[in-house]
């Protein structure tokens, strides 16, 4: 069964809520720079990445022409394929800007995916936390033994 | 810029692989893609030309691993190297938490290096950083050439390592450098993020 | 100046009761052309009309009894009445209780013979 799943547990809901009343397929929430706070309905964790850095790419070169035409920015994009349909949304939060893709088929419609899109977008608004400021170091101290470690492994050293 | 969550213990970093054009800059991410188990590594995505040049960027996601009870991933992505695509090279330099530099050692390739790592600065510094707050290492790539083609990497250091960054010969389509090269970002850049958070 | 759609849609919206008729792209659920009166939500009634309407065309195929052709609500304060045109629009109105449901229909269908 698709699912939601969370990075940051205070989009789950308005992301639920915005899936079962649009009827997208799948839903991406993320930062600008392609980072994934949410995801909806994506199966495989790697096209979830892929789709982010590629959504973000989208938004952002769209960003420039947009420049160009003296706009800010587009707040929403969308691509029409045949079976489905790609939906780019932007919105402002305590959090910072936060980028939604949304794909959806046949089942639901550009229509449905805006008017809700407004919704989830007024949602996350609400819901977005201010950034705490953390005190003290993350990692270790001795963090680069771990690391050395990790992409050792990674490379088969 | 890099995201960190506490809640879920997850650290994303973004790093880019910058330089002039055809300096290896997808092949050390072809490398990396070749070396790392499956489950590591997510789809390496390129946005190419028909020639295969790189038009947007390649962008390859990486699971490192536990590092201090962080789950830790990394973004790797190139820019594309040709003078033109300059506002493309803005875009993915966006957010970047660090930068390899990929030189093409190359004797006549000097000019371009210098161009783009000129390139480089002023793309920082338009984004309100700069070469010093940037974790930023060189690599000095095709260091496997015939001698009488290529500078060395003293040469190259003297030529384009103003600031003392660390630097690392290669040869990036043998995976020569390209591990120490992403270990010596990861460090800087994990470094970075941790002492930013100390303040 | 007006675009001819609104013009055309006006036909609909004299008709007594109507508060607002709209051309509506079935498969997008976004609006072409409105004549609406203020507190419509054209774009949400759109998006929702479209949906609705996908839906129930699915049952009218299942059930072997031919296209839709025409589809009203009746709620509490009012009525939504549906027409597929044949170019993929529907022509969509939304009335009040009182609204004439039966002339409402046939200058929504001339709407849409004239969309097709």
């Amino acid at each position: 069964m698709r699912r939601t799943r969370a990075v940051e547990a205070w989009t789950i809901e308005p992301l639920n809520r915005f899936v079962v009343e649009s009827g997208a397929r799948f839903t991406l929430l993320m930062t600008p720079a392609g980072q994934v706070l949410a995801q909806h309905g994506f199966t495989r964790a790697v096209d979830v990445m892929a789709s982010a850095a590629l959504g973000a790419a989208i938004f952002s070169s769209t960003g420039e022409i947009a420049r160009m035409l003296g706009e800010r920015e587009f707040r929403a994009l969308n691509h029409q394929g045949r079976q489905y349909g790609v939906f780019l949304g932007a919105l402002d939060t305590d959090r910072g800007k936060l980028l939604v893709l949304v794909v959806y088929g046949s089942d639901s419609s550009l229509g449905l995916v805006q008017l809700f899109f407004d919704d989830l977008a007024e949602q996350l608004v609400v819901a977005a936390p201010v950034p705490e400021v953390r005190r003290g170091p993350i990692l270790a101290a001795d963090f680069e033994r771990e690391l050395n470690e990790s992409l050792a492994s990674l490379f088969g050293r | 810029m890099s995201l960190v969550n506490f809640t879920t213990r997850e650290i994303t970093c973004k790093i880019v692989y910058y330089g002039p054009g055809r300096s290896g800059k997808t092949t050390n991410l072809q490398y990396i893609y070749g070396r790392v188990p499956d489950d590591r590594r997510g789809r390496m995505v390129s946005l190419a030309t028909e020639t295969e040049r790189t038009l947007f960027f390649d962008f390859l996601p990486l699971e490192l691993g536990t590092i201090s009870g962080f789950t830790t991933r990394f973004h790797l992505y190139t820019v594309p190297g040709q003078v033109y695509y300059n506002s493309t090279r803005k875009l993915v330099l966006q957010g970047a938490d660090g930068v390899v530099f990929v030189a093409d050692s190359q004797v006549r390739q000097l000019d371009e290096n210098i161009e783009s790592l000129q390139n480089l600065q002023s793309n920082l510094i338009e984004m309100d950083d700069d070469m010093r707050s940037m974790p930023l290492v060189l690599q000095y790539n095709k260091q496997d050439l015939p001698p009488q083609l290529i500078l060395r990497p003293l040469e190259l250091d003297e030529a384009l390592n103003f600031w003392g960054l660390p630097s690392f010969a290669s040869d990036a389509l043998r995976g020569v450098g390209v591990f120490e090269t992403l270990k010596a970002i990861s460090e800087q850049v994990l470094r970075k993020l941790s002492e930013e958070a100390s303040q | 100046m007006t675009h001819p759609y609104v013009r055309l849609l006006d036909q609909v919206t004299r008709v007594g009761g109507v508060r607002g008729v709209m051309l509506v792209v079935a498969d997008d659920g976004l609006v072409v052309a409105e004549s609406l009166m203020e507190g419509i939500r054209g774009g949400a009634v759109a998006a929702l009309a479209a949906s609705l309407t996908r839906r129930l065309a699915m049952v009218t195929k299942t059930s072997a009894v031919g296209e839709l052709g025409f589809l009203q609500l009746q709620a509490e304060e009012g009525t939504l009445a549906i027409v597929p045109a044949p170019a993929g629009v529907l022509v969509v109105a939304v009335g009040g209780s009182d609204m004439n449901v039966g002339l409402a229909r046939l200058e929504m269908l001339r709407v849409a013979e004239v969309v097709r």
